[in-house]
Order: C-alpha cells, then sequence, then structure tokens
C-alpha cells in the first residue's frame, strides 16, 4: 500500500502538500502531528472521501479505490448523527455484515450471534438494542470500531478510534487489534494523539505537518528533535520507571 | 354499502390513496431522518410554476410538466447548494416563494384556468382520472420495489455518508436517485393532496411511527401502515361527510399521530427509562 506525492487543497489552503507513505502488510503504522495538520485529510484521501488535487493512492496495489475498499475498515474521527434517526446498534451492524441482502425481513440467527460475539470483545453486548444515535461519544466509539471490524478488513484505518473511550475500552481495543493482528496479518493506520500509547503499539510512525516531516520507529520519531520538527513547540521524552516508556508534551 | 352505488371517481380516489399512502410514508421514513421534509415542500410548490407552465402551453391535462417543474427544482437546490455558499434553507424558501409567485401570476393571466389555482392548492379527487390511477399503481409499484431493495444503502446512507461511501454504497448516485423519486411521488400526490397538504403525508406517518418504534425496522412497518390506514381512511372519511379528500387524509393521520404520542409516552418509553433506573 503506498500514498505518492498526495496534494490536497481545502478552502483556498494547501493542506497536504506531497505526502508519500509506504505501509506494509501487517504493520501498524502511526501517525501522528498537531492538530489541523491533515492526519484525517490523509485518511479521508486514502477511502476516497477527498479527492486529491494530484498524487496516487494505491491500496493493495489497486489504484481503483472501489475495488479496494471491501477489504478496507474506517474508523472516522468524528460521526455526527442526527437523534431522529432510530436505526438500532444490531441494524448498523446487520448493515455492514449483508448490506446487499435483506437484514430487514429475516433475522438470521448467525449474524445475531455473530454480531453478539463481536460486541462482547468490546464490552458492548448490552448496546445491541439501543439507538446508535443515543449513546454516547464513547460508546458510539465502541460501535464504529466493531462496525470497522465486522468483515475483517486487510486494512484498518483508524481515526482518533479511542478518543472518549474510556481506559478498560481502549485496553479491550488494543488487544482486539493484537487479536485479530495475530488471527489476520492486518494492516492499521491509526491516528492518535497519544503518543505512549503509539510508542508501545506501533512498529512505524509516520509524523505528519503537511508534509512527513519524519517517519521511522517509535525509538528514531519520539525524540525532542524529530517531535519538535513535527509539532514546533517543545516535546520532551519522558521515561517512566515501570511499564510505559512514552514521551510527554510540554507546552 | 354497495360498491356500485359509489361514484367511480370516489373509487379512484380510494384506488390512489391507498398507494401513495404507504409510499409516501416509507419514502418519509428516510425523508424526516434526513431532515428533508422543507426539501418535499419546497419541489411540491415548485410543481405550481409546472402546472401553469403547462396550461400556458396549451396542456390539457398538466400531470407531465409539472413532474418535470418539480425535477428542475430539485435539481436547482441541488445545484445551489453544491455551487454556493447560501444554506440550505435559503435556497429552498427562495425556490418555493419564486415557483408559487410564478404560477400564480400565469394562472391569474389565463383567464380560463382561475379555478385550478384553488384546486392543485387543495386538492381536488374529482381530478383524479382513470389514466392517473393506471399511472399512480405502476409507477409507485416500480418506486416501492425499488426502495425495498435499497432500503439498506438508504439506511446506511442516511447514518453517514462517509461510513456509506467506505462500505461501497456509490452514494452521489443513490443521493440523486432518492431525490429524483421523491419528487416524482410527491408530484403525483398533489392530486389528491393538494400542493399544501402533500408534504404531510411523507411527514405525519413516519413520525407517528417514531414515537411508538424502537428500531428502524419497526419504524419502517409501523409507518406504511398509518400510510395505507391514513390513505383508506381519509377517503372513506371524505365520502361520508362529504368533506375533502386531502384535509381528511391528514386529519387521519395527526389522529394517529397524537394517540402514538400519548401511547408512546405511557407505554413504549416507560419499560426503557425503567431499565435504565
Ligand atoms: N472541509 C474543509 N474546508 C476547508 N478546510 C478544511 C476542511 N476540512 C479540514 N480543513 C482544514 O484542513 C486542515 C487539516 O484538517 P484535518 O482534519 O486533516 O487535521 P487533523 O490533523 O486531523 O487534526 P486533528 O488532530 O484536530 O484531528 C485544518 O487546518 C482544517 O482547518
Ligand atoms: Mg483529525
Amino acid at each position: 500500500m503506498s500514498v505518492r506525492d498526495l496534494r490536497v487543497t481545502l478552502g483556498g489552503q494547501a493542506i497536504l502538500r506531497g505526502v508519500n507513505l509506504h505501509l506494509h502488510r501487517g504493520q501498524l503504522v502511526a501517525l501522528i502531528g498537531p492538530n489541523g495538520s491533515g492526519k484525517t485529510t490523509l485518511l479521508r484521501a486514502m477511502v476516497g472521501l477527498q479527492k486529491p488535487d494530484s498524487g496516487e493512492v494505491k491500496l493493495f496495489g489497486e489504484s481503483n479505490l472501489k475495488k479496494a475498499l471491501p477489504r478496507v475498515g474506517y474508523v472516522p474521527q468524528r460521526l455526527a448523527l442526527d437523534r431522529s434517526f432510530i436505526l438500532s446498534v444490531r441494524e448498523f451492524l446487520a448493515l455492514r455484515l449483508r448490506e446487499t441482502q435483506h437484514w430487514f425481513w429475516h433475522r438470521h440467527r448467525d449474524t445475531d450471534d455473530r454480531l453478539r460475539a463481536a460486541m462482547a470483545e468490546l464490552g458492548a453486548e448490552s448496546l445491541l438494542d439501543r439507538p446508535i444515535a443515543a449513546l454516547s461519544g464513547g460508546q458510539l466509539q465502541r460501535v464504529l470500531i466493531i462496525f470497522a471490524l465486522l468483515k475483517q478488513p486487510d486494512l484498518l484505518l483508524l481515526d482518533e478510534p479511542t478518543a472518549g473511550v474510556d481506559t478498560p475500552g481502549e485496553q479491550d481495543f488494543y488487544e482486539t487489534i493484537a487479536e485479530v493482528h495475530r488471527r489476520h496479518k492486518l494492516t492499521v493506520v491509526l491516528v492518535s494523539h497519544d503518543l505512549s500509547m503509539v510508542y508501545r503499539h506501533a512498529s512505524w510512525v509516520y509524523a505528519l505537518n503537511g508534509v512527513v516531516c519524519c517517519e521511522g520507529t517509535p525509538e528514531h520519531v519520539m525524540n525532542a528533535d524529530s517531535l519538535k520538527e513535527a509539532y514546533g513547540l517543545n516535546v520532551t521524552p519522558y521515561h517512566h520507571h515501570g511499564h510505559s516508556h512514552g514521551p510527554g508534551v510540554t507546552h | 354499502m354497495n360498491f356500485s352505488d359509489i361514484e367511480p371517481f370516489m373509487l379512484r380516489a380510494f384506488a390512489v390513496a391507498v398507494v401513495m399512502g404507504p409510499l409516501c410514508a416509507l419514502l418519509g421514513v428516510f425523508v424526516t431522518a434526513r431532515r428533508m421534509a422543507f426539501f418535499s415542500d419546497t419541489i411540491a410548490h415548485g410543481a405550481l410554476a409546472g402546472i401553469a407552465l403547462g396550461f400556458l402551453l396549451g396542456f390539457e391535462d398538466p400531470t407531465w410538466p409539472m413532474v418535470l417543474f418539480s425535477l428542475l427544482v430539485a435539481a436547482a437546490i441541488l445545484w445551489l447548494k453544491e455551487h454556493t455558499e447560501l444554506l440550505t434553507d435559503t435556497i429552498m424558501a427562495l425556490l418555493l416563494s419564486g415557483s408559487v409567485a410564478f404560477g400564480i401570476i400565469v394562472l391569474s393571466l389565463l383567464k380560463n384556468r382561475r379555478g385550478e389555482l384553488h384546486r392543485y392548492l387543495f386538492g381536488d379527487i374529482l381530478s383524479v382520472g382513470p389514466d392517473d390511477v393506471w399511472l399512480a399503481v405502476v409507477l409507485c409499484g416500480a418506486i416501492g420495489v425499488w426502495l425495498f431493495v435499497k432500503v439498506s444503502p438508504l439506511a446506511l446512507l442516511t447514518a453517514s455518508e462517509d461510513l456509506a461511501h467506505v462500505c461501497g454504497v456509490r452514494t452521489r448516485w443513490l443521493n440523486y436517485a432518492f431525490v429524483l423519486v421523491l419528487t416524482v411521488v410527491v408530484s403525483l400526490s398533489i392530486r389528491l393532496l393538494g400542493i399544501i397538504l402533500v408534504t404531510s403525508l411523507v411527514v405525519i406517518p413516519p413520525a407517528a411511527a417514531r414515537n411508538l418504534a424502537r428500531n428502524l425496522r419497526q419504524q419502517i412497518i409501523l409507518s406504511l401502515i398509518i400510510g395505507l390506514f391514513g390513505g383508506a381512511a381519509g377517503t372513506v372519511a371524505s365520502y361520508h361527510w362529504d368533506i375533502p379528500c386531502g384535509p381528511a387524509i391528514v386529519m387521519v393521520c395527526i389522529g394517529v399521530f397524537i394517540i402514538s404520542l400519548v401511547v408512546g409516552k405511557l407505554w413504549v418509553n416507560r419499560p426503557a427509562q425503567e431499565k435504565a433506573a
């Protein structure tokens, strides 16, 4: 999978100014960068939600995104749901499983079992019959993660997937990803502001700020110089005594 | 009651009502969820300009000019939305008043057509001809089948266009198709309900169903039933008490809505609250 010289202009502003990425199968790639640096724009361009001015996105060696999309799971950063729409979590997830068939008329037992199992993995079974619009931010985020994972994608694009998810939920999430990763060698692109999480889980890091300022292993990217270059402020790597080896940000 | 005693125009009105009622109600589930009620109102009012133009051009039956002009208004809304910074309701208010003003002026200039204004604004079952029944049945049958096939993508599109796109739904195409279908159905329902009331058939049944339903499937089924009942009971009431048909249908639907509101508040939501407590 690759992104070559991608340029995107939004509202007269050059947001992405020639971005290059190379992803290898099975990698967990983290995308970091300050607010407004174009991370969301990049992911949207990768799934065809944002038309680039120039450049090329190739997924699975395929530059026709339509053909690649069935193998992609995507969790958007923010999903604005209308409270008046009464779609239940069960129906929402069923749309993903059998989008062409009629979820509407028959409720297949195997679908139901699959949904329940998927929900249980992230500790969310009790939400199955709630309307999606009535979920809390973190609950919705869990459902979106499940939605993205349901069809066993080969590429998972996650835009701050655990924003608003509580600590146990976040752990469940990373465990689920690791588990899916073991079973099924998928590639993950994760946007996150949680540098210690990135440090612990990512195998490769891109620091983005309109262009890729630096890339490399977490150890390489997470030193003061390269972070300063990306964020333009003082970022000091800190070392915890125990488990965590993540850097911290001081303003 | 003997069916042969009933005037044929009444039977025709009944036939159209029981076809259009559920169809509008089904469409309405998505129209309301996607906040397109005002959109539907605008294309209905746009039809007035089409009707006036049709008469001006010498059509005896202005159905086709009416549908075409409504489509033009719908296209204009979409185009202005994409190519200007104007807010959607501003655009719609503009087009709505523009087409009504144009329609009224043209109809008032055509001396022999002044009565038509009242007829189209408030609906007139006497103007539902045998051809209209066939048109309604065939077209609505086709649209109904299409909607059922597309329920899943439409539901996904309503929840989130971005997710729908990533799941392989051709969102742009589906959006246009939905607008096309809505426009055709709304403008064909004008004969029965009139320009002013036609949106109620799209909005009230899903709203009533929403009060009782716990998920989308329930809302769709209830909405269909309420639309069917409203159309049928309204026409029968209009015949019995000799009142205008469109308003009778709307009042039946409003009645169902009020009942659903009360029942929903008392029963349907109660257990959920207790569970949550
Ligand atoms: N539709 C739009 N029209 C104009 N400008 C936009 C649009 N969407 C995003 N932008 C601009 O593009 C820039 C990058 O936005 P983007 O959402 O990609 O940032 P991000 O890196 O995801 O930030 P965050 O960390 O806050 O999520 C921002 O400066 C934003 O103002
Ligand atoms: Mg973002």
